[in-house]
Parts: structure tokens; sequence; C-alpha cells
């Protein structure tokens, strides 16, 4: 899926106007310029992370949980400008981590992976049905 | 892209970093002012940041010294615009120039933000690499006071997002042998330098350095490793050297081979790959050259360092047209290529650490810190770090930089705020605030920690020493070089001033409350740091001493020359400045 397919289904998974997404999307503070200079590209899971939580953020109103429960992830701290993004879509059950089985069992988010289109589809309908105060991530990880 | 450039300048090689030789550098005291990271992440704004410089007005820290205001990472426009970079044109509209002069017609100074790679850590595709000049000339234009160069998507090492098999060029391969005129020798029988490299099953692997992005590794002591071999010559000559090794793309394992015999480098380049890394092969000859008698031949690989050295280098030289406009440079590798070893040569700072959280803030959100951590995201992990790297900072040199402060962050209180601030500035670290400053008012209580012109006059004190930990009720026997991150204890730390004075720093670093009461005698104190101090002898002599807390401005005298804190509470500490009195 493209950043513009994933920001406008969004929209009308959220009801949003779709005319102009983007330009009030970075207004509003949960799009980048990036993300409208290159809509056209697939969405990288770090990406759809950082937009959804950023939309969490600025258009929910939802505040960010503790990230240290997320610190499972081996690659959490592989990117200072995206960790907390992950952690708090990783927390709240919005999108997964695979359990990688090799060198021994550990979490992975793949932050530069892609989703197909189901997945993503899915990422936008658990965004949406986050409440204020909703609990954590209950190891939904997939294998 | 086929590997890094040669590296023609010998001022930029290993050999060389102990000479700050590379820039004529004017002697600094470590920067002070706001950065919009911790605060706002990428979520920055023209706005915002005008808000922010009003504040700093409004509430006088500019008098207080902190005079710069940074765009950090989040600012640009994603790409270049007919090869140049520009600011993203929802979030400043009236682009960097505009941005600067207000600043400047507010009195402060302008920083910005770039990367040594070829993208932003926020994924923009405007890195400095092979725009050096072109960037420069426009940060010169734009009249920038500061900018700061972070690391990611580099080129030549496995840094965050660049390729991971990068460490082909970090690393030596794994090596068995070398033979020389026909004798072998055998690298289980060579001589191991420093204490990254280690022998295993008949090879020796990990020449070259740490990685000290994560807390794992002490910065003290020497940090690379090289694989010497002791090889007689009957008489000076020319000889084919034969390298057997393996090779990989992974930490410990690389491609990148440098041979030297003694200071002279005859080899400096990618070998050929390996079927794994225990296929040994023999490489073609490398030519060397050997004198009669004993010669040392290094087999090596401080690329890691010297590429990042190189990279820094080239934006340095080109700021350096930048005139009479004087503009610190702040180099954030995050202490990855181990840069307390070189960064002196062409920085003003230099980041210890991977960053203090990875929780930071935005409009309306406080971001996240934590006192302690496993990673490197707590006050106390960068503290740990940086406390026992005293001796590679200086005024002609630069500072140790353990981030950004988080004071006013959620996660963290008053008293451990406090203990971060006095940490910071006996530590003589960069002063960056990374608040919003709209929830700062003159007399409240983020405002009397950021504002503690006792506190801050530490940092600013023009002899320009970084505190040394004199003492720690950890068991150690060298508390100024021991890596600690057990954070259960007190820190005691000294710090010599410039009119004389000496700055006592106490610090439970624990979360429970202590009563075990440490002291030291000015004696001990001149033990450890009296070859810094004014005047050692009158310290030691004194008849009195005026002691003021520098927390609640109480002064008092004493003839007692022990001194002590007294019961500690969690994450608390006490710093006094001690006047002797002959």
């Amino acid at each position: 899926m493209t950043t513009e397919g994933f920001v406008r289904e969004l929209c009308i998974k959220a009801g949003m106007e779709q005319e102009g997404i983007f330009g009030r999307g970075r207004k509003e503070g949960w799009l980048e310029a990036e993300d409208e200079v290159f809509k056209d590209l697939q969405l990288t899971r770090k990406n759809a992370a950082r937009i959804c939580h950023m939309y969490l953020l600025k258009v929910m109103k939802v505040r960010d949980l503790d990230i240290r429960g997320a610190a499972k992830l081996r690659d959490l701290y592989d990117c200072r400008a995206c960790a907390d993004h992950i952690a708090q879509v990783y927390l709240r059950g919005i999108m997964d981590a695979k359990n990688i089985k090799r060198d021994g069992e550990f979490l992975w988010f793949d932050l530069n992976g892609e989703d197909d289109d189901a997945y993503n589809s899915n990422v936008i309908d658990r965004l949406l049905l986050v409440h204020v105060g909703d609990h954590v991530h209950q190891d939904m990880s997939s294998s | 892209m086929t590997g890094p450039s040669p590296i023609d300048d010998p001022r930029l090689r290993f050999d060389d970093f102990d000479n700050s030789d590379l820039f004529a550098k004017k002697p600094r005291l470590p920067a002070m002012g706001w950065n919009s990271w911790n605060a706002f992440g990428s979520g920055n704004t023209e706005e915002l940041t005008k808000a922010m410089v009003l504040k700093i007005k409004e509430l006088e820290l500019d008098k207080l010294g902190y005079e710069f205001v940074v765009l950090d990472d989040g600012c640009y426009h994603p790409e270049r615009v007919n090869g140049h970079l520009q600011s993203d044109e929802i979030k400043f509209p009236s682009g960097f120039k505009a941005m600067a002069d207000y600043v400047h017609s507010h009195d402060l100074k302008f920083g910005m933000y770039n990367d040594i790679g070829d993208r932003l850590c926020s994924g923009a595709k405007v890195g400095i690499w092979g725009y050096e000049k072109t960037d420069c000339e426009d940060y010169i234009k734009w009249d920038i006071d500061f900018i700061k160069v972070d690391n990611c998507y580099y080129m030549w090492d496995n840094a965050t997002f660049a390729d991971p098999e990068n460490a082909k060029y970090s690393y030596a391969p794994n090596i068995k042998c070398i033979e020389i005129r026909g004798i072998r020798y055998d690298a289980a029988d060579a001589h191991i330098t420093g204490t990254r490299a280690e022998a295993k099953d008949g090879y020796v692997t990990s020449i070259g350095t740490f990685d000290g992005t994560a807390p794992d590794h002490s910065p003290a002591g020497p940090r690379s490793s090289e694989l010497i071999f002791e090889v007689e010559a009957s008489e000076d000559g020319t000889s084919d050297l034969f390298v057997t090794y393996a090779s990989d793309a992974s930490e410990g394992t690389g491609q990148w081979l440098q041979v030297a015999v003694g200071e002279k480098i005859y080899f400096d380049a990618l070998l050929a790959p390996t079927q794994s890394p225990e296929a040994f092969k023999v490489s073609p000859a490398i030519q060397i050259e050997l004198k009669a008698g004993t010669n040392k031949i290094r087999i090596m690989n401080h690329r890691r360092q010297e590429n990042t050295l190189d990279s820094y280098a080239r934006i340095r030289r080109e700021l350096e047209n930048a005139g009479d406009r004087d503009i610190v440079f702040s180099i954030c590798e995050w202490g990855k290529t181990q840069p307390q070893n070189w960064g002196h040569k062409v920085g003003d700072s230099w980041r210890i650490l991977n960053d203090i959280t990875f929780q930071v803030g935005s409009d309306g959100n406080n971001g996240t810190a934590a006192w302690e951590g496993d990673y490197t995201t707590s006050i106390t992990s960068q503290y740990n770090k940086a406390v026992i790297m005293d001796e590679f900072a200086g005024l002609t040199k630069g500072w140790n930089d353990p981030d950004m402060l988080v004071i006013g962050m959620d996660g963290i209180d008053s008293i451990m705020c406090r203990s971060h601030m006095a940490m910071w500035c006996m530590m003589n670290s960069p002063l960056m605030l990374g608040l919003d400053l709209r929830r700062v008012s003159k007399g409240d209580e983020i405002y009397n920690i950021i504002a503690n012109e006792d506190l801050i006059a530490l940092d600013r004190d023009p002899q320009g020493v970084q505190a040394k930990r004199i003492f720690t009720t950890y068991e150690c026997s060298e508390p100024d070089k021991e890596y600690i991150r057990d954070n259960n204890r007190i820190d005691i730390l000294a710090k010599p001033l410039a009119n004389g004075d000496i700055a006592l720093g106490f610090f439970n670093l624990s979360k429970d409350i202590r009563t075990d009461d440490p002291s030291v005698t000015a004696d001990q104190i001149m033990n450890k740091i009296g070859g810094k101090a004014v005047n050692k002898e009158l310290f030691e002599s004194a008849k009195r001493y005026i002691i003021k807390d520098l927390y609640t401005g109480e002064v008092t005298e004493t003839e007692s020359n022990v001194f002590s804190a007294g019961i500690l509470g969690a994450c608390d500490s006490k710093v006094i400045r001690i006047t002797p009195v002959s």
C-alpha cells in the first residue's frame, strides 16, 4: 500500500474529508512533508507507525504510554526519530512485532519492512478502535 | 559508491588523534541554549520557535547564558530543491534565513541540524554527504551560529538506518597468520593491543574499535585493537606480505584491512570477500619495507574512526569559509566511534551515547524521560559514562556531550531534575534546554532549576575543567576511570574553579535515601585534582573555608577541612562551592 493509499483509507474510515488531507494533516501535525512528497511510495512500517502515533496524539488526543514495555523489540532503539512511534503502536496493539526465531527467539518490529494491503487496513481499524486509557499490548505478535 | 575515500591527510589518521593540528580552534565554553528535539520532536515549527525566542527573552534566560536557538530534525523539505536544502514550507513558511534573522533580532544565536549520511534521522533525503560545500555555503548565507550534525544513514559504518553490511568497513577481517619471506607468523602468537580484539580458535577477531552507541562499553583506556607481529629482518629491503584472512560484514568481523610497518601505512583497502568468517584465504601480495632489526607489523582497521572524522572534517573545512562568523560545531555520532579520541580535532563537543530519551514531546505533550534505565535513555545512563571522561574535555579540546537536558519532561521529579542540572554543570556539558518554555514562569520549580546562576557558573567557569569523580561508595580502585553502572551508590565530584574555589558535588544515584554520609578532606580533593587547581597550597593549608550551598544559597564557615553532604534523599544531591581563607 502506498502512503497515499493508507492516508486516504484512514480518511474514509475516520470520516474525514479526503480533499486537501495532506496539507491539513501537515498543519495538524500528524503528517509530514515526506508523506505528501513521496505519497506514491510503498508505506514502510516505521512510517505507518509514525502516522498512526501522531494521529493518536494530534487528532484523537490520546496520551502516550510509557515505552519501557516495548524494550523487548530488539530494533526499537535503532531509530531515535521513530522509537516512540513504534513503541506506542506496538504497546496499543495497533501494529504487531515479528517473532524471529533465528539466533535465539526475539521480537523484531522491522522498521523498514512493508506490510500488505490487508494488514495495513487492519492497522487503520485497530487505530480507530483506540480509546483514551486503553490498556497495553497483549502479545499479539505474529510469527 | 565503492567505498570510503582514500585518506591522504595524515592528520586524519588514528596515529595522529592526539594532535589538535587540523583546524585552528577557538577555546570556548560549552554551548547553552534551547534545542527543539526534546520539546517538539519532528513537530517543531516557525511559530513554536518564535514563541521559544520570546520566552527566552521574557525569562531572561539569555542573560544566564542560554544564547542558542537550535532547529533539530524535522525542519527541512524532505528532498533537495535544485540541489539545495529548503525549509518545510508548512512548518517554516518564511524559510531559514528569516528564522535566523528573527532569532538574531532578539540578540540570540541561531543553530541548525544536519547529518553526515545521505539522509537525516527522520528520513528526509537531505543529508550533507556529497553536499558539504553547497550546504555549508547555504548555512553561512543563512547566518547560522551553531550546527549539530548527526550520524544516521552513514555510508561507511553500520550506523542507524545505514546498511548493516557497512560493518565490513569498520573491522579488519579475522586474521589467522601472515607470511613474509617464506616464514609464517601465527596470529595467535602475535600481540593484541587494546581490549576489543580477541584470539579465538586459532585466529584473531574484532580488530577495530568498539561501537560506543550503547552503554555497554567503557570510554576509558585504549578502545581500539591492533594485531602486532614482531618480524626480524637481517637487512633493509622490500618484502611481500601475505595475510591469511576470512571476512564478513558484521560487528567484529569486516573486510577492510590496514597494514602498517611502524607508522607507515602500506595497505588501506577492502579485501576480496571470503565464503564465510571462518573460510580463510590468502591475500594478494602487499609490498612492505622492512628495516634491519625488529619491525612491528601492524594489522589493523582504524577506518571506523578515521572515516567518521573525515566526514566531520569535510564539513568543518567548509564552515571555515564563514570568515568572522563563529560557528559552533556539535558532533552527534552518539559515541559510536569513540569521538572522545578524535572529536577535539574538529568539533566543539561530541555526543557520548545514543539519545537520553526516545520519548520526546510535541506541542501539548511534555515527552518522557527517566532517571535510570538499561539503555542510554536515562539521566544516569548518560552521567555514568560522562563522569569518567573528564580527561578528554577542556577549553581547547571541546566537551563531552551527554545529550540535551530533559528537565521538565514527564517521568522525572524536581529532585531528579535538580540533580540532572547539577551533574551537567559539574561535568561542563553543553546545556541545551529541551522543553516547551511556555510552561515556565519566573520563580517556578522548573525556572529555579534551569536558572540556578550558581550552578550555571560552574559550567561557565573560565577555567573550563570538567569535574573529576574523586570518590564513590561503590567499591573500586580508580573512581575517576572505572565505568560503574550500578546506581546504588553516592559519587563525589570535584571541580577546580578559576578563582581558586573548588566545587564539590555529592550525588545519590540510587532511588533510596542514603544515610552513609561519605566525606572527603581538602587533602584528598587536592590529591585528585590539585594539578588543575589554581592554588593547591592555599586550599590545603586554609585556616577556614567559606561554603556556599548552591541549591539553597546558604553560606557558612568552617575550620574543618572535611566536607560531606549529610543524608541524601533518593536521587538527591548537594553541590557546594568552597572558598579557602588563609
